[in-house]
């Protein structure tokens, strides 16, 4: 696409630091259970029990911070059956709440749990990518709160020539299904999608 | 399980159920025609056909009941293009309309009979669009244990299982009632009857052989696919497994040693009552059979990714 803004995450640099997340929420004033932005921390391996002694082995860990990928192939908009997801010039997607019946069928279709039920107005939300801020020019809400600046928004071939193609690692999806707006540095410990032998260890979050 | 997964499990089924007897009844009414007559098919079908229009309304009340924001359901249908969902709902309301049509014009009699077999015949083919859609609505590349040939598959078995029996036993209720009328008609209704429960009870039979077949075989392609897919097998063998069993016992015994009986029962004249009882008990430990086996299939999926 000519035209596709991007989100990039630095995995290698990122402590888990949840500002991201928060930055969003308070922005956005979200209600409890409402993340549009989540850390996800992943990890794994195991002990070794050498003379008599247990030893860390291959023990990994490593956060990965995501929102909604404004999808080259949004399926979200492409299953709503009231039209009410769209995508803009610029690559955002957007759900318009007027329009929403609040089925939660997009819930279902997008493997990144980014349109979220509003319990309060009955109808799906998700990121904006901060369109509000992008239009006048200034950065997503997540992006200047970052204290490890591990993520900036940019044009998607731009970040990629920057970057490189990388666009999924566990625990993300396979990137076929939506092929996402997404460029990622891996974490030295980063597994492949799908083929992860760790788990997801972050607590569930009461916010 | 909350209120909206029993909104989504009450639709599905009732209109799979709706589509299967639509089915049922036009089968059974054409046979009943070439061998008695129209006006003996009338009086076979009719009631049953009326039964169907409460059912086919409450499913669609069920169907609004999932939804957040039940006054922008008319949009529903505003992405034909590209999505299920939409097309499941229009195919739907015409499937309904058709339906409603016809019970109306069947009730009053009104019209030439060839228009009134045409929009029958119609709603029937609309009926099977719609199941297909419905199908292809939990065909997401994203939810394993639903991207599989075994939802369509599953999805025709209920529609023809549920409709073949929810009519068996509306049969036999057309009968107790004529019977309880002293309808002269008796004898022929009485063969009628016996007729169609006869083929209604190997179709049950064929079709849970069906299911059976396919079970085994979803559960492995699936549970082999991806770690999500795994997840949802390991949910439906191990937490839910219970449930599981008691679906499968409850269609074998429903579908197969009920309609064995139904099938003896059936043979010869002199056992109305006790085949009555066997078409309600057939169809009600069915339907309970099929609910549990969608409860499952919502309760068990594990979509892909985070």
């Amino acid at each position: 696409m000519a035209n596709q803004k991007a989100f990039y995450f630095d995995a290698s640099s990122c402590i888990g630091c949840k500002a991201c997340q928060n930055a969003c929420k308070d922005k956005y004033d979200l209600p409890l259970g409402i993340r549009w932005r989540r850390v996800f921390e992943y990890g794994g391996g195991n002990w070794l029990f050498m003379d008599g002694v247990e030893t860390p082995n291959n023990v990994f860990k490593y956060y990965v911070s995501t929102a909604c990928q404004h999808c080259a192939n949004p399926v979200c908009r492409d299953v709503c059956p009231a039209a009410a997801i769209t995508k803009r010039a610029d690559g955002i997607v957007l759900i318009d709440p007027d329009k929403c019946i609040g089925c939660r069928y997009c819930q279902w279709a997008c493997p990144y749990g980014a349109p979220q039920f509003n319990e309060e107005t009955k109808v799906m939300t998700k990121c904006t990518f901060c369109a509000d801020l992008q239009d006048q020019g200034l950065n997503p809400a997540c992006v200047d709160a970052c204290v490890m600046r591990c993520l900036e928004v940019g044009d998607y071939e731009e970040l990629r020539q920057k970057y490189g193609s990388l666009a999924a690692i566990e625990p993300l999806p396979t990137a076929n299904i939506t092929k996402p707006s997404l460029v990622i540095t891996p974490h030295k410990h980063a597994q492949p999608s799908g083929q992860g032998t760790g788990s997801i260890l972050s607590l569930s979050e009461e916010v | 399980m909350n209120a909206r997964d029993w909104a989504l499990i009450t639709f599905t089924i009732l209109v799979q159920m709706s589509v299967g007897s639509m089915w049922v009844l036009g089968v059974a009414h054409f046979l009943a025609a070439r061998k008695y007559g129209n006006e003996e098919a009338d009086r076979l079908s009719d009631r049953a056909l009326f039964a169907l229009v409460p059912v086919i309304a409450l499913a669609f009340i069920a169907s609004l009941l999932h939804l957040g924001n039940p006054f922008n359901a008319y949009r529903a249908v505003t992405n034909l293009g590209s999505s299920w969902l939409s097309r499941e709902i229009f195919f739907g309301v015409i499937f309904a309309v058709l339906a409603f049509v016809f019970a109306f014009l069947q009730w009053r009699k009104i019209g030439p009979l060839l228009l009134r077999n045409v929009i029958a015949g119609l709603a029937a083919l609309v009926g099977l669009v719609l199941v297909f859609s419905m199908s292809n609505v939990y065909m997401l590349q994203a939810e394993p244990a639903w991207n599989s040939w075994a939802t369509p598959v599953s999805f025709f078995a209920t529609t023809f299982l549920l409709g073949a029996l929810a009519m068996g036993a509306a049969f036999a209720a057309n009968y107790a009632y004529l019977q309880s009328k002293k309808a002269d008609c008796a004898d022929a209704q009485c063969t009628l009857m016996r007729e169609a429960l006869r083929w209604i009870a190997v179709a049950a039979v064929v079709l849970v052989g069906v299911e059976l077949v396919v079970l085994p075989i979803y559960l492995a392609s699936v549970a082999g696919g991806s770690a999500a897919g795994l997840a949802s097998v390991k949910l439906m063998a191990g937490s839910l497994g219970w449930m599981l069993a008691l679906r499968v016992i409850l269609a074998i015994v429903g579908a197969g040693v009920f309609a064995i009986f139904l099938y003896q029962n059936a043979m010869s004249a002199g056992h109305e009552k006790m085949l009555g009882n066997l078409a309600y008990a057939a169809f009600v430990i069915v339907l309970v059979a099929e609910v549990l086996g969608r409860v499952l299939f919502y309760a068990s999926h594990v979509r892909i990714g985070i």
